[in-house]
């Protein structure tokens, strides 16, 4: 090889450093998502329907990826989401109605609430296992759930509660709806960085290993305690997070959204995703949340007949689930090698044709 | 242990001890690497001014004859580029006659245009030769303006500096690095003493020397069935121990009382730990075992199947790790290197065991031998002292158990372990074994070398049936 082609080479490696880069993949994504509300702003008329999608896709992606961390890694299974991710959203209706306060100091409250319901509820998995888990966390959701529902000074009741666009300095401005936007974008792309950098650490290999086999977990000197009560905490923490997100999107809430039925949405988006992919994840909430409102509602057969949407997105999942248990990113990455098998041998049959095969 | 005042001292100093021990393990291997890393970017910023010195300089080195190597291979590649370009021209052209010749009625009526275009081709190429000798001769106008001694110094001068600048790097870097190993080795030494003097009312236990684990009346029992019962043995610092006997002697239950997976009812466990201390094993916690430095295997395999072979091993050293969950998080520069530490131990232990092939593939698929040396080399990690084989050839054929014979007897003497080991084949423990002590119904039968278990009549009646 020579000296100037090996520096060419170097040249090319950089390039191809920063493109495989694992952050840039969510630079795009986000970047994507972005772009809806871009145009949107640029004066192209983008249905509202469309934009509510992407927004909610990328506030319950954050929650599918601390539920991705605690059951595709640490392998425990909990239907509470929905009762956390309420009372995230309900901190904010006190923070910001009764209180007053900035959003930021919201957000630390949530951090600090979360982590210590975290703690409970890891407590109280430590010595349950399985479909038991499921249930209890299910209760405690309930639980939730029903203070909400009674709590009608801060909550509102059964009708809901809402405020009038979140604080970011005391007084100084609100945002609007169509800017908090901005927010959720940035936001949603430190929380997948992170959750990267989690599941590919120590830490990450730990859960695994409880997952895989808490003997072998044990004997090489992981804490079964310590990392059932971390997943827990990181889970519970990115849904409350998700939780204020949401307020600050939809600036309403009611306490019949954080029922059973979200919890198991969480739950089907993570596992029609691909539980371990943090893209399968994100292709997973989009199909459960966000393919009703951004593909079918914009078709005038289904707004016509909107129970036929429940039963295609129904046969979808239940076609991912049998074909392809490794969920939709199976799909996504089986897709991609085919078509490049193709294109390689479209490629060597046009130059067969146009220069005659190689004498070899 | 108390809640005391002093026993909370105890346990912080303990703590502190074993930090300092981590940092400075860290500190000694990070340096080569680092020090690597440094001379592989030294180089690249040496080649990159060589580069640009040689294209400063083409223009001279191209007057009249080519001088310099650089300066040929860019002639060289520029006349490369046209002759490529037009050779797959050409067979482009040659192709279209061939697919005309087969589909025309008369090819002599068409023949000449082809020709004619074949020409046409021959004379752009003369055209572009041309041309590029053109463009060379442009380039050499230009030598008269350049200077090339005074290039060469300045070029000469700026690698000199930079060949200085990484060597006081690399001075600089050592001897930080020295410090640092100094400072940690001093502290470890006041620590010591300091656990020494407040540790005094501290129960002591006293082992023969070269005696790595003791069992005192171990008992074991299940409801009203005595798995293990009151059985004592010693092994040895540096021997192969092989524990026998028949089906349900409870040898795998013994294993499970010294990695503390089960409570046992009675006795006790001496071991003498890396730090040289003999620690009680019955106070210890099953996942705080591997730090003392005993690390096991499974009698079924127990892998990580969705991790490749490289974070199968990663995840035996995570006792190693010193960085932190919010480390781990925000991928930290400690986290970073402690990975290439890791990284590059387990490559070489990997080598090691002749498993450097399966270095990224998946366990799910590989042969049962292969998981089994990957066990194996799963427990060499963390430096251990004692490490305890669960019946390693079970499942595997005659030429797999050969095989793992010998790589037994390599991690004995390169990694200076002691090896617990229970097994059935009794040849792999006659062969290899320097101890064996035989067992039936929790109780022991026999204990000595493998010559004299043979011939023990206990444990033919164990294994045959007496009368």
């Amino acid at each position: 090889m020579t000296y100037k082609s090996e520096m060419k080479q170097l040249r090319k490696q950089r390039w191809h450093s920063v493109k495989n880069h694992p952050y840039f993949g969510f630079l795009i994504i986000v970047f994507l998502m972005f772009a809806v509300q871009l145009l949107r702003l640029m004066g192209v008329d983008v249905p509202v329907a469309v934009l509510r999608a992407f927004g909610s896709t990328m506030i319950f992606t954050i929650i599918a990826l601390g539920f991705s961390i605690l059951l595709g890694y640490g392998g425990l299974a909990s239907l509470g989401t929905a009762g956390f991710v309420g009372l995230g959203a309900y901190f904010v209706v006190y923070f910001t109605n009764q209180l007053g306060l900035s959003i930021f100091l919201t957000i630390i409250a949530v951090v600090i609430g979360a982590i210590i319901l975290g703690t409970v509820v890891g407590f109280i998995s430590l010595r349950i296992e399985g479909m038991y888990l499921a249930i209890i966390t299910l209760g405690l959701s309930e639980i939730l759930n029903e203070v909400f529902k009674r709590a009608t000074d801060i909550t509102g009741g059964t009708t809901g509660e809402g405020i009038d666009g979140i604080i970011l300095f005391k007084n100084v401005l609100s945002l609007s709806h169509n800017t908090i936007f901005i927010f959720i974008s940035i936001f949603l792309f430190f929380i997948m960085v992170l959750t990267m950098n989690i599941m590919k650490s120590p830490t990450g290999r730990a859960l695994l290993a409880m997952r895989n086999s808490s003997s072998a977990a044990q004997a090489m000197g992981v804490s079964i305690f310590r990392y059932r009560l971390l997943a827990f905490i990181v889970s519970t923490v990115y849904a409350m997070l998700a939780g204020v997100l949401y307020m600050s999107y939809w600036s309403f809430t009611i306490p019949s959204t954080w029922t059973l039925g979200f919890s198991l949405n969480i739950l089907a988006a993570v596992i029609v995703g691909g539980s371990q992919s943090i893209y399968g994840i994100i292709l997973g909430t989009f199909m459960i949340f966000g393919l009703d409102l951004a593909v079918f509602k914009q078709i005038d057969f289904f707004v016509n007949n909107p129970a036929i949407t429940i039963v295609l997105n129904g046969v979808l999942i239940i076609v991912v689930v049998m074909f392809y248990p490794g969920g939709l990113i199976r799909l996504v990455q089986t897709l991609g090698v085919k078509l490049k098998i193709l294109i390689q041998k479209l490629k060597k049959k046009w130059r067969d044709y146009k220069y005659g095969i190689d004498a070899e | 242990m108390a809640l005391t005042l002093n026993n909370l001292f105890v346990l912080w100093y303990e703590r502190k001890v074993k930090n300092h021990q981590t940092q400075l393990d860290f500190q000694q291997s990070i340096l080569p690497i680092r020090l690597q890393e440094m001379e592989a970017i030294k180089t690249e910023t040496l080649d990159r001014l060589s580069l640009k010195k040689a294209q400063l300089l083409l223009p001279h080195d191209l007057d009249k004859t080519v001088k310099s190597e650089y300066a040929q291979e860019v002639y060289n590649e520029a006349i490369n580029k046209v002759e490529q370009k037009f050779y797959w021209r050409n067979r482009a052209l040659n192709q279209t006659i061939l697919r005309q010749k087969e589909k025309s009625q008369d090819w002599s009526l068409e023949e000449p245009k082809y020709l004619q275009k074949q020409k046409e081709l021959d004379e752009k190429k003369k055209a572009a030769l041309a041309n590029v000798e053109e463009e060379f001769q442009v380039l050499r106008a230009k030598a008269a303006s350049i200077n090339p001694i005074e290039i060469e110094k300045k070029i000469q001068a700026k690698m000199t500096a930079v060949e200085e600048r990484f060597v006081a790097k690399a001075k600089a870097m050592t001897e930080k690095a020295n410090k640092n190993i100094a400072h940690h080795k001093a502290l470890l030494e006041r620590y010591h003493k300091i656990l020494l003097d407040i540790n005094k009312n501290k129960e002591t236990y006293a082992l023969d020397e070269k005696v790595v684990l003791k069992l005192e009346d171990l008992s074991m029992h299940f409801g009203g069935l005595k798995a293990v019962d009151q059985l004592s043995f010693e092994v040895k610092e540096g021997e192969i121990f092989g524990l026998i006997g028949p089906n349900g002697a409870g040898k795998t239950t013994v294993f499970n009382c010294i990695t503390r997976f089960y409570r046992p009812t009675g006795g006790k466990m001496y071991f003498r730990n890396n730090l040289n201390e003999v620690v009680k094993l019955n106070d210890i916690v099953v996942h705080n075992i591997i730090k003392e430095g005993i690390v096991r295997t499974f009698q079924n395999v127990e892998m990580i199947w969705e991790l490749n072979v490289t974070e199968n091993l990663l995840v035996a050293a995570h006792t190693l790790y010193r960085s932190t969950f919010f480390g781990h998080v925000l991928n930290s520069r400690l986290l970073r290197r402690e990975e290439i530490v890791m990284r590059s131990k387990v490559a070489k232990i990997l080598e090691d065991l002749d498993l450097s092939a399966y270095a990224y593939s998946y366990p799910l698929g590989l042969p049962y031998g292969i998981l089994k040396k990957i066990e194996l080399a799963r427990t060499l990690m963390v430096n251990p002292k004692l490490i305890i084989l669960d019946e390693p050839a079970a499942g595997l054929n005659d030429a797999e158990t050969e095989n793992l014979a010998e790589t037994i007897k390599k991690i004995q003497k390169e990694y200076n372990a002691t090896i617990f080991l229970v097994e059935h084949d009794m040849g792999l423990v006659m062969n290899i074994c320097d101890t064996v002590c035989a067992v039936s119904f929790g109780k022991k039968l026999a204990i000595g070398t493998p010559k004299e278990i043979q011939s023990s009549k206990a444990v033919r009646d164990a294994y045959l049936g007496g009368e």
